[in-house]
């Protein structure tokens, strides 16, 4: 409510302001105090020894009113800060740069920064975009059910029964990743690129199809990411809304590549690690936006210098190699400290673990049931795949997806991983 | 408008007949495929029980006070083995899986069938799960996904609703957060004349400093024990207990089943909670299971009251932390005490 208030008034006032200083001061305000809440709760920890509550006691006996705010802080963190932060802060900018104009209805703009289903993981709308579709009135539609119906049921299948399930999978290799044999701890260390992506993209699905039941088209988050030939177009098709709001509101405004080749470097670089910070107070996030940035300077360099022929082999060794660089990176977003590195490298290396993982025939059968849907899904979506069908064979496909939800999902709570950022 | 609803109930209609027949032909395929193997994840105790159910006389629902051993005990009968052996023409089932409490044996007892001779249930009463510390404990989530397999629904809607976390599967975050507001703000209340509470959280009552030696050291190793037993028994039982709406549940049920219903109320370390705390901790223990035997008494179960049953030296873990383990003299006073109420 906080941030919905002040964002109103100041794009008001921004867009009545015409003295640039002024100007300058109202987006002040707004980022600041949008920032501010969101390094108040999401990271001030990174600066702190601790703010666990029960070891928080020891400051409330010694300095009990920065124990209070520490106990404060760690049992209130909005959910979802991290999205509607940005999707505000996208709006002031807005404003500020005369791109849009701004809401009048205080009511109508909470609904802009509020809207449910994409309030707690996006996708980080624009005001755009969303907005005109929030005003225009809608006619409830068989065909507009249908599809968010096929979004949801191939949400629902990837977040319950492929990310659900290579969780528990994921957690063992990851606490203790040197009592597990070989292939096992590369296997853990990839399904964590897998159940990362079915969690998300099967929220955002989720999200597209419950956005349009009320007629609301929200922009797709995700496209076949792991069929990316190049860095480049991995970020072009993974967590689209965040990557773009970056590109848009930080890179852009940096220069964007009409800058010294320093400069630029430093820029993208500086995107990549904001982003790494943006999923929260730990140093392995820094860690895995500057890999990501540097895999992209490289690439670019390269490319620069001596274009490859985009031949098969070479657009195939390429999706490859980022395929492996990708999911190589998730290893330093996973852990929970740069302590844990160490143990997780020799044991892909050199373990001398024996236990094995296993993997049941319903996991497999999912798993290959998945891969397979992303093949047919590359460059369209899975409702679009759907209705290219015949009926008995949307059927089929409809039968199938529910016995796998009903009776092969994951059952421990594994809640939606980007719903701690 | 009006013609487009239409077109969507007609259709909706017969989509929603055709999953109806299909939820049938997948819960027959699910439970005799796969259920047994999600039931060993999850749910063990089913499978137990459909094992013992039909032949047992009386069934013992416990916890690991039922069947956890020392290396010097004289032997390792259970708590359950000690009650059968006074009863050798009763044929006995027992329940027991760590950690279980009533929650768990609420949703088994439903299952048990309705039979038309009596059968007897024992069910392990645990003062202490009725704290603050249990109930929004670390691995109560766990608990309830377990208690979620044991509904007697269709196996595959329990197996849904496991998948969609549709029961009390509150984060770490969230039941540390609602333990600390308990521990900060729920108040003791003394009824009693003899008794007065100088800090009524227990919060206030872990920062009190304990066993000061004559230059005001605190023994760090008797004052974090002393702590544990604050947090184990400094509470009030009233009708708002989630544990006591549980039994009352629970022993409706079983009446509803023509089962007799012994609650085992099970041995506490009183002694050593007069040691490290005082009178003021004994006081609300006594009037705790005061509540429970009163209450359950007068709804018709039969309490077996053993809460002081035991002194300190038959406890187990005694010397780190306030537990439900006894060793096999205790286990058998307590099995003893059990029997002659059969």
């Amino acid at each position: 409510m906080f941030s919905t208030l002040v964002d109103f008034y100041a794009a008001q006032a921004l867009h009545r302001q015409k003295i640039k200083w002024r100007r300058n001061i109202l987006l002040g305000v707004s980022l600041t105090a949008n920032l501010g809440l969101l390094f108040a709760f999401k990271y001030l920890v990174l600066f702190l020894p601790s703010v666990d509550p029960m070891i928080a006691n020891i400051y409330t006996v010694d300095h009990p009113f920065l124990g209070f705010l520490l106990q404060g802080v760690y049992f209130s963190i909005p959910v979802g800060i991290s999205f509607y932060t940005f999707q505000t802060l996208s709006y002031t900018l807005d404003v500020y740069h005369n791109r849009i104009e701004p809401e009048k209805h205080l009511g109508h703009f909470a609904l802009f920064v509020s809207f449910f289903p994409q309030l707690v993981a996006g996708p980080i709308e624009r005001f755009s975009r969303l907005m005109p579709q929030l005003k225009t009135k809608h006619i409830v539609s068989y065909a507009r059910f249908q599809q968010a119906f096929r979004l949801m049921l191939y949400g629902f299948f990837i977040k319950m029964c492929i990310a659900d399930n290579l969780s528990p999978l994921v957690d063992a290799v990851y606490d203790n990743p040197s009592n597990y044999a070989q292939w096992s701890t590369w296997f853990g260390t990839f399904a964590f690129g897998l159940q990362i992506y079915t969690d998300f993209a099967g929220y955002s699905l989720i999200a597209q199809g419950a956005a349009l039941c009320l007629g609301i088209s929200l922009m797709d988050n995700f496209k076949t990411p792991y069929f990316s030939t190049s860095i480049g177009e991995f970020w072009n098709r993974w967590h689209i809304s965040l990557s773009t709001w970056f590109r848009d509101y930080v890179y852009l405004p940096l220069g964007g590549n009409r800058v010294s080749l320093i400069r630029w470097v430093v820029n993208i670089l500086a995107v990549f690690i904001i982003s790494g910070f943006w999923h929260g107070a730990n140093y392995t996030f820094l860690i895995w936006g500057a890999i990501h940035g540097m895999l992209y300077l490289v690439e670019r360099l390269i490319n620069a210098n001596k274009r490859l022929p985009q031949t098969r082999l070479v657009l195939f060794a390429g999706g490859i190699a980022i395929f492996i660089s990708v999911n190589i990176a998730w290893l330093f977003f996973r852990i929970d400290s740069l302590e844990q590195i160490p143990e997780h490298v020799n044991a892909l290396f050199h373990t001398e673990g024996v236990q094995n993982l296993t993997l049941s025939i319903p996991i497999i059968t999912m798993l290959f049931t998945f891969v397979l849907a992303e093949i047919m899904t590359y460059n369209s979506r899975f409702d679009q795949l759907l209705s290219k069908l015949p009926t008995a064979v949307r059927w089929l496909i409809y039968a199938g997806l529910f016995w796998c939800i009903a009776a092969w999902a994951g059952v421990t709570n594994h809640p939606f991983i980007y719903f701690q950022f | 408008m009006g013609q487009e609803i239409k077109h969507i109930l007609s259709k909706g209609l017969v989509r929603l007949i055709s999953i109806g027949l299909l939820a049938v032909g997948f819960n027959q395929l699910y439970t005799t495929y796969f259920l047994e193997a999600d039931l060993d994840d999850h749910g063990p105790m089913l499978l137990e029980l459909n094992k013992i159910a039909d032949t047992s006389d009386v069934i013992y629902f416990g916890e690991s006070s039922n069947f956890t051993t020392h290396p010097d005990d004289y032997n390792t009968l259970r708590i359950s083995d000690n009650i059968a052996v006074k009863h050798p023409n009763y044929s006995f089932g027992t329940i027991n899986h760590g950690a279980y409490h009533v929650g768990m044996f609420l949703p088994l007892v439903k299952q048990v069938q309705t039979t038309k001779e009596p059968k007897t249930i024992i069910v392990t009463m645990n003062l202490r799960t009725f704290n603050q510390d249990v109930i929004y404990g670390p691995s109560e989530a766990n608990l309830r996904l377990a208690s979620r397999f044991y509904q007697p629904t269709l196996p595959i809607l329990n197996k849904v609703f496991a998948s969609l976390n549709h029961y009390d599967n509150r984060s770490g975050h969230e039941r540390d957060l609602l333990k600390w507001k308990a521990w900060t703000y729920d108040t003791l209340v003394s009824t009693d004349d003899s008794v007065h509470f100088k800090v009524n959280t227990i919060r206030r009552w872990c920062e009190v400093p304990k066993f000061l030696d004559s230059a005001g050291v605190q023994d760090n190793a008797k004052r974090q024990l002393a702590d544990q037993y604050i947090k184990a028994y400094a509470f009030q039982i009233d009708d708002s207990n989630p544990m006591v709406q549980e039994f009352d549940e629970l022993l409706q049920v079983a009446q509803q089943k023509n089962m007799r219903v012994v609650f085992n109320l099970i041995p506490e370390n009183v002694e050593d909670a007069a040691y490290y705390i005082g009178d003021n901790l004994v006081w609300l223990m006594q009037t705790n299971r005061d509540f429970l035997v009163e209450r359950y008494t007068n709804l018709g179960a039969t309490v077996v009251d053993n809460l002081e049953l035991l002194p300190s030296k038959h406890f187990l873990d005694r010397a780190v932390i306030p537990q439900e383990h006894y060793d096999a003299k205790g286990r058998e006073l307590v099995g003893l005490q059990v029997a002659q109420v059969l």
